[in-house]
């Protein structure tokens, strides 16, 4: 029994990940003959799409700022759906004239937001769009990245601004730019001090895992619904474990 | 070849992903080729960097071309970029004249910076209440003040006891309980994204 259970404790995230690919592939399988799924109402996205469209009709830009989380770590996870995010408002904004800015703080992320852009424009057929320095590193520091974002927000008439990816509490001065410069400030992060500054100083914060949900609520595609579905099992799961987990310490089992 | 180099980029990019996953449970196995890519990834982030900093001088040299005088500020970064990195290359990363670089104006401008957002967060805890008048608001504020005066010692009065306790009661008990629950769903979002990635679905690196 001890060797069982020693044998869980240390394969049991292997077990949980594959519980998810699991649900994932379960759910994209069902998929084809499933209604559609349907998503509760988040005002960010929704504010953040009417903003789009206008940022299109009245020659604005958008800018997405990506953090300063090394893919190398944990935060990357966050920069990733800043970079579905970018690849989103690159597809919705390649009407409008002037094509979306990216800022970041740090080398391989500044990289990817190059690669992402390009990708997006090359797929529509767009590639003289394409302007590498949209794509730019901004500061490696906390402050120097929120010092170097903030002129991109001021100066290049920007109508709405997603922040998506790891921030610290730097970010209330790139909201607060945003707020002087009456653009639209749309921001999610994976740190918990920088969430309860963006509830304060952001027009339409993303709080805990509404951030991961950017995918789907930006049409990124069928994958991004069916993860949200498996996000929803698991967190209902994990949430009936911990219930049940403080009944049996009460009871002192 | 247009076709060919995108399926080989995501195929080495899933490959690598998988092998590095199974590295960190089953260490015995896959331990030494975890060690060997993540390796190979870190030199790869600092040629990164390195990109990342001629960007950043591209898009300052373009604005100086093209605004001139009007971005002065542009061509002081030039101007500190070039020096800095003429001098570190000369002094090495912790020689005496790099330091005093960083301790001269790189730290006193990061602490005015940190000064400035102080009171950025205190006009945007003013202004919050017009922001989003409703009554989760008023709690926020009303936690944040009861935290605030908890965590100082008052003027004429000094530590006011119970105002410490509440304080500490609310930073462990609420606070703690409510961080876990977010975090929990950042967790949640977070394998999502790495199981998108694995399965070839997002590609960011140009598949």
């Amino acid at each position: 029994m001890d060797q069982v259970l020693s044998w869980l404790q240390d394969y049991l995230g292997f077990l949980f990940i594959m519980l998810c690919l699991g649900l994932i592939l379960f759910y994209v399988t069902l998929g084809r003959d499933r209604p559609k799924i349907s998503l509760r109402d988040i005002q960010a996205f929704r504010h953040f799409w009417r903003e789009v469209d206008l940022a299109v009709e009245a020659g604005k830009r958008l800018h997405i700022s990506l953090g300063r989380g090394t893919i190398n770590d944990v935060p990357g996870g966050a920069a990733f759906i800043g970079l579905t995010v970018l690849d989103c408002c690159a597809r919705a904004a390649s009407n409008g004239d002037r094509p979306p800015m990216v800022t970041t703080g740090d080398g391989a992320l500044t990289i990817l937001s190059q690669d992402t852009l390009q990708n997006t424009y090359r797929s529509l057929a767009t590639e003289q769009r394409y302007d590498p320095t949209n794509a730019r590193l901004t500061g490696l520091t906390p402050m120097a990245y929120a010092a170097g974002a903030m002129p991109t927000i001021h100066d290049e008439n920007v109508s709405a601004n997603f922040f998506a990816g790891h921030f610290g509490t730097e970010i209330a001065l790139l909201t607060e730019a945003g707020e002087r410069s009456r653009s639209l400030t749309v921001a999610g992060t994976d740190s918990i001090p920088a969430q309860a500054v963006l509830y304060a100083t952001s027009d339409e914060p993303l709080l805990g895992e509404e951030l991961y949900a950017a995918g789907a609520y930006l049409g990124a595609g069928q994958v991004h619904l069916v993860s949200l579905g498996m996000q929803d099992i698991l967190r209902w799961v994990l949430v009936v474990v911990i219930v049940l987990g403080a009944i049996l310490k009460l009871l002192g089992i | 070849m247009k076709k060919i180099l995108p399926i080989t980029n995501a195929i080495i990019a899933v490959f690598s992903g998988v092998l590095v996953l199974l590295g960190y449970f089953f260490h015995g196995v896959f331990g030494g080729v975890q060690s060997i890519l993540i390796g190979w990834a870190i030199i790869l982030a600092a040629f990164a960097l390195l990109l990342g900093i001629l960007n950043l001088a591209i898009v300052h040299i373009r604005k100086v071309r093209l605004e001139g005088k009007k971005n002065i500020y542009s061509l002081v970064l030039l101007i500190s970029l070039f020096l800095t990195m003429i001098i570190a290359t000369i002094s090495g990363p912790s020689g005496s004249w790099t330091l005093w670089i960083f301790n001269t104006f790189q730290v006193p401008i990061e602490i005015s910076l940190l000064a400035v957002l102080a009171i950025v967060l205190l006009v945007a805890g003013a202004r919050l209440l017009s922001r989003r008048p409703k009554w989760y608001t008023v709690l926020f504020l009303v936690t944040v003040l009861l935290v605030l005066l908890g965590s100082v010692p008052l003027f004429l009065i000094g530590e006011v006891t119970p105002l410490t306790a509440l304080r500490s009661w609310l930073s462990q008990v609420p606070a703690v309980a409510g961080a876990r629950g977010l975090l929990l769903g950042v967790a949640l979002g977070t394998i999502a994204t790495g199981l998108r990635i694995l399965m070839g679905v997002d590609r960011p690196y140009g598949g």
